[in-house]
């Protein structure tokens, strides 16, 4: 069986000023209640560890009880960065395998999580072909430094899974050399252990900006017609 | 796969005729969960769907006045606790007392707006907190709730809230993969149409059970090409 730890901590301002962004609506729904709702349906997670930005504890478990989610939820207060909540998430979860997502990506499917339970690698991340070129920089100069050839590179997507115990090496080793990862999947192959992707759905958008509130919006709303207001 | 069918209004005319229905031709049916008042009419409703059971289909019957919210409410954990999954479930009961403007008196305006459009919202928000799993939901508005007619305030406001509920139900409810169905009757031969036009012949107007047909073909596998909108179904 796997726990779920479910990134919902971030303080957003990016999609509007004064709320986390996970408190956002799309069609009128908190953004979290996709993935609650996608995760509830899938059997083998029978622990969800959510996290909430301090003072945002009543909120979001006033979101699962009305939605009535089955699987027990467990409630972590968030850490500083991303890096910090994974860590701090994982001390409550109670199975030997996790799945990580977070709910800025809301058109997640119960699919995307079978499909990892499914792959028989203990460590997988859900990742897609980069469509256009990225260039190494030095931001500061200004300079273009080099090239990087995009057939070896991919967009890392959530949900991931990983062994518990791999992924606390891997906190651990991050700690002990001082570095903080902005995602796991990277941060564990590079502390030593194998990890290895499957194909994404370039739906799976991370909502960020208004741009991708609307975008989401249109993806969600089940008849096109309808979605011009 | 099996299924629990729930009627609210199952006394009589369409909530009747839904049952017997679904009774004679819905295979994958355990269960129906019938809800109106208590009436000698509803005893004798059940006693003859009782005899037209060919596959001995579990018939529960509740009794409740639907303009009691608290009574809603509880009827919904009994059956919650009782029959766990309702699968589908027709808002069918209705209520009115048609009268002018002037002459609306306003706790029969609540009343109207009680059974017509909060109980159902109410059913289905309580058994949502109970953690139940909608396949369809098929909320019975009216032709009256597209138009306003005259005389008819509290009915015609009263089912346009219903059509308008029922867009944004399945809007939101399509997390779930849950269908919502509205279907907007035009006149049909139903106890609560002899209230509205006393002086109609019913047999030259559509029948309940023609109703019962569509909503049977609602919870076929060919309904969900039409369910998207308000279904108006009349002569």
């Amino acid at each position: 069986m796997y726990s779920l730890l479910l990134l919902n901590g971030g303080i957003g301002a990016r999609v509007a000023a004064g709320q986390p962004k996970q408190l956002i609506k799309v069609r009128g729904i908190p953004i979290l209640v996709y993935s609650l709702v996608a995760a509830d349906a899938v059997p083998e997670i029978d622990q969800i560890v959510l996290n909430y930005p301090d003072g945002w504890r009543e909120d979001v478990e006033r979101v699962v009880r009305a939605y009535a989610i089955k699987t027990p939820v467990t409630y972590v207060e968030a850490g500083a960065t991303r890096h910090d909540s994974v860590a701090k998430m994982l001390g409550s979860a109670t199975n030997d395998d996790v799945l990580i997502h977070e709910s800025a990506r809301p058109l997640v499917s119960p699919k995307d999580f079978a499909a990892l339970i499914a792959d028989p690698c203990p460590n997988v991340s859900l990742m897609l072909e980069i469509p256009f070129t990225v260039a190494p920089v030095d931001p500061v100069t200004r300079t273009v430094t080099g090239y990087l050839e995009r057939s070896t590179l991919r967009n890392v997507q959530l949900p991931q899974k990983f062994a518990k115990a791999d992924l606390v090496s891997a906190h651990e080793r991050a700690a002990a050399d001082g570095r903080t990862f902005t995602e796991d999947a990277t941060m564990v192959a590079v502390s030593g252990h194998e990890v290895r992707f499957i194909g994404g759905q370039d739906r799976n958008i991370k909502v960020t900006t208004p741009t991708d509130v609307r975008l989401a919006t249109y993806l969600l709303t089940t008849t096109e017609e309808s979605w011009d207001d | 796969m099996t299924r629990t069918l729930m009627v609210t209004g199952a006394s009589k005319g369409i909530g009747l005729e839904t049952v017997r229905r679904f009774l004679q031709n819905d295979t994958t049916l355990t269960t129906v969960v019938l809800v109106a008042r208590k009436s000698a009419e509803y005893e004798h409703a059940l006693e003859e769907l009782a005899e037209h059971n060919p596959r001995g289909v579990e018939l529960a019957p509740y009794y409740a006045d639907l303009a009691d919210r608290e009574t809603v409410i509880a009827l919904c954990r009994d059956v919650a606790r009782d029959h766990g999954n309702v699968d589908v479930l027709v808002n069918n009961a209705g209520y009115t007392k048609p009268v002018p403007l002037q002459q609306v008196e306003f706790a029969d305006f609540e009343r109207t707006m009680a059974v017509n459009l909060y109980a159902p919202f109410t059913f289905v928000q309580e058994l949502l907190h109970a953690g139940n799993q909608f396949q369809l939901i098929i909320n019975i508005a009216s032709t009256a709730g597209m138009n306003g007619r005259s005389g008819w305030l509290t009915y015609s406001a009263s089912k346009a809230a219903v059509i308008n509920m029922s867009e944004v139900m399945r809007e939101e409810l399509a997390i779930y993969g849950t269908r919502v169905v509205c279907i907007s009757p035009g006149r049909t031969a139903t106890a609560l149409r002899r209230v509205l036009a006393p002086d109609e012949d019913p047999s030259t107007i559509m029948q309940p059970e023609d109703v019962a047909a569509v909503i049977e073909m609602l919870a076929s596998p060919v309904g969900r090409f039409v369910d998207s909108a308000n279904l108006v179904v009349r002569q």
